[in-house]
């Protein structure tokens, strides 16, 4: 690894020499499978054709990356869309996997709560949050992943899922109230 | 997805790395991502002007439909603005407009433009541009080259043509082809060729001034149910056409046009002109 060079050097390199994509491969291969995994992937197989798939077309595609993007935004939005084929090709709906960074996204429900002195607490388990966040349309489902597990910026999502930032803000907004209502009745009120 | 066999022992980047070798997978060149960037701002631009020329046209056909005299021709106004609004060319508008935008947004930051802020500008653009094009006469020569060509649509211009051929609402428009010597008639040939004898003893010295200016009028007289070939005129207006391409050079006048206060005073109009109104509903015609 050599963490002192950037991404957007890496590029620059990899264009001259194969090789060294491999830096670029091993820089996000783990993250971008917890991305998968976390989009609904659940077969370790699926998630690593998806990653292969995505990083043959990165490198592909490698003169079309614009630095004035991050390479990581550059690289999730591949990923994302090879995740939306593969969805569409399985005709399959994807299961979010809950981690422990889903408690980011509770903490922050709890803080957007109209009476927040009705919610003092959130305890769900994973299951239940799963349930709630599969039953979300795809688009809300995509932003809270992106912002709560993934820890994106408005801005870097704008990049990965090539939306304005203004709709991704108020995408952001009504999935948490979509989430909220999803939930209802499944939240423990202390 | 790949189809080479996996060997779970390898890593994913030496199963990349072997698939960039073993299908000699090469970064596409530069020029080719600059290039469809450009075709598709292109594109977004062409639609964009194509957006400019309906616009032109639309405004052509706006500014030319006879607003002043929409009482005379129509029951009210929505009746009038469903005939008289130009909707092939706003349709065109909104289409190309769409095009454009939809372009644009597959450009390589377009998606960072929020769909009112493309929208918009698409739509200020068109009708900057267009109204530039209306001012230089384009828009007649658009709607004249496009909009005769559709069988389900006839310019509001032609349409307009239509609505001033109705002496039983006191309504005449043609070209006035030639004045008596006093003044007091005048031969209009109306848009379908046929010649009217007009008698111009009540017109006042501003509708005397139209008629005697010459080229296309419209004529609002005293309706008659069974006029084939006469009318008796209360006024008078000259034809304008606003954005003309090739502005007709005014006509030589037929005869010297009196001085202004030469008027015919309302109290001095004969009962058949009285309550007749340019601006107004049209009075029945006697015996409707």
């Amino acid at each position: 690894m050599q963490p002192d060079v950037t991404d957007e050097q890496i590029v620059r390199r990899a264009l001259a020499d194969k090789e060294e994509f491999a830096l670029l491969i091993t820089r996000y291969e783990r993250k971008l499978a917890r991305y998968l995994e976390r989009l609904g992937v659940p077969a370790r197989e699926d998630r690593e054709d998806i990653l292969q798939n995505a990083f043959i077309k990165a490198y592909r595609n490698l003169n079309s990356f614009d630095p004035e993007l991050s390479f990581s935004s550059w690289m999730y939005r591949i990923v994302h869309n090879e995740a939306m084929s593969f969805f569409r090709a399985r005709r399959a709906r994807p299961t979010v996997h809950y981690d422990e960074e889903g408690n980011t996204l509770l903490a922050e429900m709890k803080d957007d709560a109209a009476d927040a002195s009705a919610i003092s607490d959130l305890r769900l388990s994973s299951a239940e949050l799963e349930k709630a966040l599969a039953v979300l349309p795809a688009r809300y489902r995509d932003v809270l992943l992106l912002r709560f597990f993934e820890d994106r910026s408005y801005t870097e999502m704008s990049d990965i899922l090539e939306l304005p930032v203004g709709t991704i803000s108020t995408l952001i907004h009504r999935a948490k109230r979509a989430l909220r209502e999803s939930l209802s009745g499944r939240i423990t009120y202390e | 997805m790949n189809n080479q066999p996996r060997n779970p022992e390898d890593s994913l980047t030496k199963r990349v790395l072997e698939q960039i070798e073993g299908e000699r997978v090469a970064p596409r060149p530069r020029w080719e991502f600059v290039l469809e960037n450009w075709f598709f701002w292109t594109l977004g631009g062409v639609a964009v002007a194509l957006g400019a020329f309906a616009a032109a046209a639309a405004l052509f056909e706006i500014a030319n439909a006879g607003w002043a005299f929409y009482a005379k021709t129509h029951p009210d106004l929505l009746t009038f603005f469903i005939q008289a609004a130009p909707f092939l060319w706003l349709i065109a508008l909104a289409v190309f407009i769409f095009v454009g935008y939809t372009n644009i947004r597959r450009t390589k930051r377009g998606y960072r433009y929020p769909f009112w802020i493309i929208a918009c500008g698409a739509v200020l653009t068109s009708i900057v541009l267009g109204t530039a094009l209306f001012a230089a006469g384009f828009g007649q020569e658009i709607d004249e080259a496009i909009g005769d060509h559709p069988p389900f649509y006839r310019p509001v211009v032609v349409e307009e043509h239509s609505w001033w051929e109705n002496p039983s609402r006191g309504l005449l428009g043609g070209m006035v082809v030639a004045v008596s010597g006093a003044n007091d008639s005048f031969t209009l040939q109306d848009f379908n060729g046929s010649s009217w004898t007009i008698d111009a003893s009540e017109l006042s010295t501003t509708s005397l001034a139209a008629v005697e200016r010459g080229g296309q009028v419209r004529v609002i007289g005293v309706p008659d149910p069974d006029a084939t070939s006469t009318l008796e005129a209360c006024y008078v207006f000259a034809w304008q056409t606003y954005g003309a391409h090739n502005p007709a050079p005014p006509p030589a006048p037929f005869a010297v046009i009196p001085p202004p206060n030469e008027t015919i005073a309302p109290a001095t109009r004969s009962d058949e002109c009285k309550g007749i109104r340019p601006y107004g509903p049209p009075r029945a015609a006697p015996g409707e």
